[in-house]
């Protein structure tokens, strides 16, 4: 792994902690991995998400509906609902599966640590068939799998 | 929501992913209403009788977040 892309993860993971944390959830889950990556502004990865349509408000409000779709599925609506948020704790969330999935997924696209780039991380995330993550992008209009291309192709390129 | 007689196939993804948010929801209106609570001077035991669970388990889950929120704490 080179220390760049180290750097990277890191601010990834510190930045998907308080994206969790400003969502009220005990654990960083693959979507606060993505609303990071949008967050950084890395070049090629906001390249790719732009192609797309998504930058992190895209994100925000695709993952905002996707939870009033699930909400619903058992008669819930999140309207009814009249609760005020409570005050977020000083801790980072710990990583939960979703997220620890998605970065395996990512780490272990490529043979050698050293050619691990900014979108692996991405590439991990957006392979998930199923979960969260993709239910938001089909909200969002976004093909996931022509978005894992889009992904492929721009480390392809970059190997050249 | 509908029996499962009437459930359909194709509403399975939106079933699994209800669980998830229906237990995000509970997390948060957890975090909302025992913080309301402590601010209304409700004390642990009485926050922990109230959500069927032990008093040592409502302060493990919460008293830091509070803590750090600025909210006075009640002694245990």
């Amino acid at each position: 792994m080179s220390s760049g892309f180290g750097r990277y993860v890191h601010a990834v993971v510190e930045r998907a902690g308080a994206e969790a944390r400003e969502d009220g959830s005990a654990t960083t889950e693959a979507q606060h991995l993505l609303l990071a990556i949008a967050a950084e502004h890395e070049s090629t990865t906001d390249r790719i998400l732009g192609s797309v349509g998504l930058d992190h408000r895209a994100i925000r409000e695709a993952l905002d509906q996707e939870f009033e779709r699930s909400l619903s599925a058992a008669g819930v609506s999140l309207a009814a609902f009249g609760f005020s948020r409570a005050t977020a704790g000083p801790d980072r969330p710990r990583l939960g599966t979703s997220a620890k999935l998605a970065l395996e997924r990512g780490f272990s696209s490529v043979a050698r640590r050293s050619d691990l780039r900014p979108p692996h991380v991405l590439l991990g995330i957006v392979r998930a068939q199923v979960g969260t993550v993709p239910r938001a992008l089909e909200l969002a209009g976004v093909d996931r799998a022509d978005l894992e291309g889009r992904v492929l192709e721009t480390l392809k390129d970059d190997r050249q | 929501m509908s029996g499962t007689e009437t459930t359909r196939e194709a509403d399975l993804p939106d079933l699994l992913a209800a669980v998830g948010a229906l237990r995000r929801l509970a997390d948060q209106i957890e975090d909302a209403a025992v913080e309301r609570a402590i601010r209304s001077n409700w004390s642990w035991s009485q926050v922990a009788e109230a959500l069927g669970v032990t008093r040592q388990a409502v302060h493990k889950k919460h008293a830091k977040r509070l803590f750090a929120a600025g909210v006075v704490l009640r002694r245990r």
